[in-house]
């Protein structure tokens, strides 16, 4: 009876009230799309922050019309991949892939390299209750091929250049590419048994398979994105299956959570789970051999287990919790892993080592959400108890709380394409950009400066007293963490507060993503609509061109904050 | 319904509690409002084991008068006491007392489960206090040296009851709310404590229980029509006023204000809303430092579009699982199956089970130990 409920309540709202507008938009005028669809909604089709304003540029969703089946709850992700040329012999996907220059992976690492460092971004709240009611499969499937008879000749113009963003809903995986206005998808693939609910990219795929699907049942796949936009069918092609109906995983929640793409690893890539587990795969293995793992002595305890046989896929079992992990990120340079959890803890992981650095504890609540700056100096993380965390791996320590949500904040990043204003390598002007989304439909900016965080954090000079803090009872700032042991939760008083830059409610449905591009932001909410809001640029004649390519990849890389902040970050503490 | 019994049962397998009994509660017409509020209370563990102790030692006495007290103690007496793990209860005795008591619930209408709560309380706060009179004008019994009232027998004496006596039930529910007005002529400052026994909370759409908690304290202007009279002006001023929570109860209840009187419509409405509560909660609006964390337990649920109509249920968290109280059927949920009792982001929605009343415990404390 509550599993019923959970599925009827799923995404009628939106797809009713999306849709009869978006049978009457023409493509081709996206401000005036917007609006029709805003104004109905109280919805503002642009913010204004201090740099400028962000205009909503285009929105993507799922095709009208089509109510995509839902295998119980589960909440919409986003994911961007970037594919730069047509492959020299169209045909089998190792070959596509090859052909790639490491000048895909570039522009690829360019785009994708923010937040979570692999494009891709878990939330937790996927309900995901393994209820399966039987599916009408096949007549759904047969409506559908009528009306997406236009998108496979779209397939077959394929130029397989471009960037793409990957989203799932319901049972469903959509691809839309993001260099046109168009606001359905190029792309629909259908999961008969379980519903997609996380999804990686890989930039620097050496071999055709550069895309990642977990799945609410477990299971996990791995496919080439450009076979996939090639072929004009509903169903995964080329696809290697991994952890097929629970081989691995047997315990009763383990649904995939988070999937990603190890970085510089060729290949590699780790899958989180509800029940706390962490695997290890590797691609180029076929996993025939021997998948089971020794029971885990204390559930309490991380512990890694190395497959028995090396001809095993996955590779490793890394126990990380006794819940569920809800989110994962690899630091860019990929030496480090953060995982959050319904437990309410962050912790960070040496990979190569396999060994727990540091971590800490929420407010209060499950934490869902985390991103990496570039520099590998922060994590961000975002939970149940409406907070923007900021973690300084220098410190083993929470440095800052962003208070402006009214609900969750079911996503986080950093923002490496922006550079402050005033920004001429001087100390003062250190800053990083971040963005958090909110279950309160808000998209707030944030400016985490080092004047305002790292100073008072310092002991003043010998005789003063720490500047934001009510007394010297507080340890929070007088206990040096040692490496390996896990933080409690701070309390109030001795965690200083920032204030948002912005808060701007991008949707009418709660959030469930955001992606820093160097032209856009990119924000989702758990049915599955997307809003792309285009940066403010130099000039605002610029600006009112509609014609602005969102992926557009020609560009110089952006300098990073973080490298240039880096020596006068250090000085600021000296 | 037998069945039904094992098959929760055989779904717990040998991690069912030791000691412990789930039972259904049988409907009388329009009773689950009552049901799904006795199950949070049973689940409510603190509570009950000074409800079984009451009733211990109350028996001794023997020949007290039938209350809601007594009926409360005798059914939750008969629920722990029963030799099958699971199965069904008609909570008869206490449906009955309860109309008896109160010609509001007398009817087959359908009732309002915080209502009742509210009632419940307060009646055994009632009934204690005269208990405690007794006791007091009778000095044999007296006990000077235990300020609980834990039944009869070791109730406050000594004549001066200065301060309102603290009865196990204050000791559970019982908070303290500062109302803080500041006049904005003289800039007086006048502080007035309230008790409660739950909060109720305006709600807003896509919202969480920490943003309506923080609301709640959010400071409010008073003035045009609603002026503040202040003692030292001696005239009706303009004035600030916010609510902080002096003493944080043990069992916070939060009871979210989901029936709306629309004047427009001259009637009640059901706000749908979304408000996610998290599993786990912290106070930061209290005037103490202590960030003490709660637990969610239990949370009763309002199941319809509209408020003169539906269904109440509960979910109920007991020794680290989630269980679903339907009346006389109790389930094992998933502890990701609360998060659909959350309320529906959109207006329209066929999603009409929506959290109404959380039952939140606070970890590491020890006050209510008697």
């Amino acid at each position: 009876m509550i599993h019923s409920n959970g599925n009827n309540g799923y995404g009628n709202g939106v797809m009713t009230s999306a849709s009869p507008t978006t049978t009457s938009l023409s493509p081709s005028s996206a401000s005036a799309n917007g609006q029709s669809t805003q104004q109905q909604q109280g919805l503002k089709t642009y913010f204004k922050t201090p740099e400028g304003r962000y205009k909503l540029h285009s929105e993507k969703t799922h095709p009208p019309g089509i109510l995509p089946y839902s295998h119980g709850k589960s909440v919409s992700q986003i994911t961007l991949a970037h594919l730069k040329e047509k492959p020299t012999q169209a045909g089998s996907a190792s070959s596509s892939g090859a052909s790639t220059s490491s000048g895909v992976r570039y522009a690829a690492a360019r785009l994708l390299g923010v937040g979570g460092g692999n494009g891709s971004r878990a939330l937790s709240f996927v309900g995901g209750n393994g209820t399966s009611k039987a599916a009408n499969g096949t007549s759904r499937s047969s409506s559908l091929a009528a009306s997406n008879g236009s998108h496979s000749m779209l397939n077959s113009n394929y130029d397989g250049k471009g960037t793409y963003m990957i989203f799932n809903v319901g049972d469903s995986l959509f691809v839309s590419d993001l260099n046109t206005q168009d606001k359905d998808p190029i792309k629909s693939l259908h999961f008969s048994t379980s519903n997609p609910i996380c999804h990686s990219f890989d930039p620097e795929a050496k071999d055709g398979h550069d895309l990642l699907i977990g799945l609410n049942s477990g299971d996990v796949y791995s496919v080439s994105l450009r076979q996939q936009l090639q072929d004009v069918g509903k169903k995964l092609v080329g696809a290697q299956h991994y952890n097929k109906e629970g081989s691995v995983t047997n315990r009763q929640d383990y649904r995939c959570t988070s999937v990603a793409w190890v970085p510089k690893a060729d290949g590699a890539f780790v899958v989180a789970h509800a029940d706390g587990n962490l695997y290890v795969y590797e691609k180029s293995k076929d996993g025939t051999g021997d998948t089971t793992f020794p029971v885990v002595k204390d559930q309490n305890q991380f512990s890694v287990a190395h497959a028995r046989s090396s001809k095993s896929n996955p590779i490793a079992r890394w126990h990380i919790c006794q819940s569920s992990i809800n989110g994962i990120a690899f630091s860019t340079d990929g030496a480090y892993l953060a995982t959050v959890g319904r437990d309410g803890y962050l912790r960070v992981f040496d990979y190569q080592k396999e060994q727990l650095i540091c971590g800490g504890k929420s407010y209060y609540g499950a934490l869902l959400c985390c991103a990496w700056s570039m520099d590998g100096k922060y994590i961000l993380t975002g939970g149940e108890d409406d907070l923007v965390t900021v973690w300084s791996m220098e410190d083993r320590k929470v440095v800052a709380w962003g208070e402006g949500h009214n609900s969750w904040v079911s996503g986080v990043a950093f923002d490496s394409y922006w550079s402050s204003p005033t920004s001429d390598g001087t100390e003062e002007s250190v800053m990083y950009r971040f963005g958090s989304v909110g279950q309160d439909t808000q998209l707030l900016l944030w400016d985490l400066s080092m004047d305002e965080i790292v100073v008072p954090l310092r002991r003043c000079p010998p005789g003063g007293s720490p500047t934001f803090s009510t007394g010297s009872q507080s340890s929070h700032w007088d206990s040096i963490c040692p490496v390996g042991t896990l933080q409690p939760a701070p309390s109030m008083r001795d965690v200083p507060k920032l204030s948002p830059l912005v808060a701007h409610r991008v949707h009418s449905e709660p959030l469930s993503g955001l992606i820093f591009t160097e032209e856009s932001i990119l924000t989702a909410c758990r049915e599955g609509y997307v809003k792309i809001w285009v940066r403010p640029s130099n000039s605002e004649s610029q600006s009112s061109n509609p014609e602005i390519p969102v992926g557009n990849s020609s560009k110089e890389i952006p300098p990073v904050p973080g490298k240039t902040g880096a020596s006068s970050y250090k000085s600021v503490h000296l | 319904m037998g069945a039904a019994g094992s098959k929760l049962e055989k779904a717990l397998g040998d991690q069912f509690p030791e000691g412990e009994r789930y039972f259904g509660l049988e409907n009388f017409g329009n009773t689950c409002y009552c049901n799904s509020v006795l199950q949070a209370l049973y689940f409510c563990v603190p509570f009950r084991e000074q409800l079984l102790d009451y009733y211990a030692n109350n028996k001794s006495i023997g020949d007290v008068e039938e209350n809601l007290l007594t009926c409360l103690a005798d059914l939750f007496s008969q629920i722990s006491s029963q030799k099958k793990k699971t199965g069904v209860i008609a909570p008869k005795r206490f449906v009955q007392r309860l109309k008896k008591q109160n010609e509001l619930f007398r009817s087959y209408m359908h009732q309002d489960a915080h209502e009742f709560l509210n009632f419940l309380l307060n009646e055994l706060v009632d009934i204690l206090e005269k208990e405690a009179q007794v006791v007091k004008s009778d000095p044999e019994t007296s006990s000077p040296s235990d300020k609980i009232a834990n039944g009869p027998k070791n109730a406050q004496a000594n004549g001066a009851l200065k301060e309102p006596l603290v009865t196990w039930v204050h000791k559970n529910f019982q908070g303290i709310l500062t109302n803080e007005t500041r006049c904005l002529r003289c800039e007086t400052v006048t502080a007035r404590d309230e008790t409660f026994f739950d909060l109720s909370l305006d709600i807003e759409q896509n919202s969480s229980i920490t943003s309506c908690l923080k609301n709640f304290s959010s400071t409010e202007t008073l003035n045009a029509e609603d002026k503040f009279f202040c003692d030292k002006c001696c005239s009706l001023q303009e004035a600030q006023k916010r609510m902080k929570i002096k003493k944080p109860p043990h069992i916070l209840v939060i009871h979210l204000k989901r029936f709306k009187y629309i004047e427009q419509l001259g009637r009640y409405k059901k706000l749908s809303y979304r408000v996610v509560f998290p599993l786990e909660l912290k106070l930061s609006n209290t005037m103490e430092d202590a960030d003490s964390e709660y637990s969610l337990f239990a949370v009763v649920v309002h199941v319809g579009s509209g408020p003169n109509h539906g269904h109440y249920v509960s979910l109920v968290k007991s020794h680290n699982h989630w269980l679903f109280f339907d009346d006389e059927n109790v389930e094992m949920i998933d502890e990701s199956a609360v998060q659909t009792f959350f309320g529906s982001a959109q207006e329209y929605s066929s999603n009409t089970d929506h959290g109404y009343i959380l039952f939140y415990e606070c970890l590491g404390s020890t006050s209510n130990k008697s």
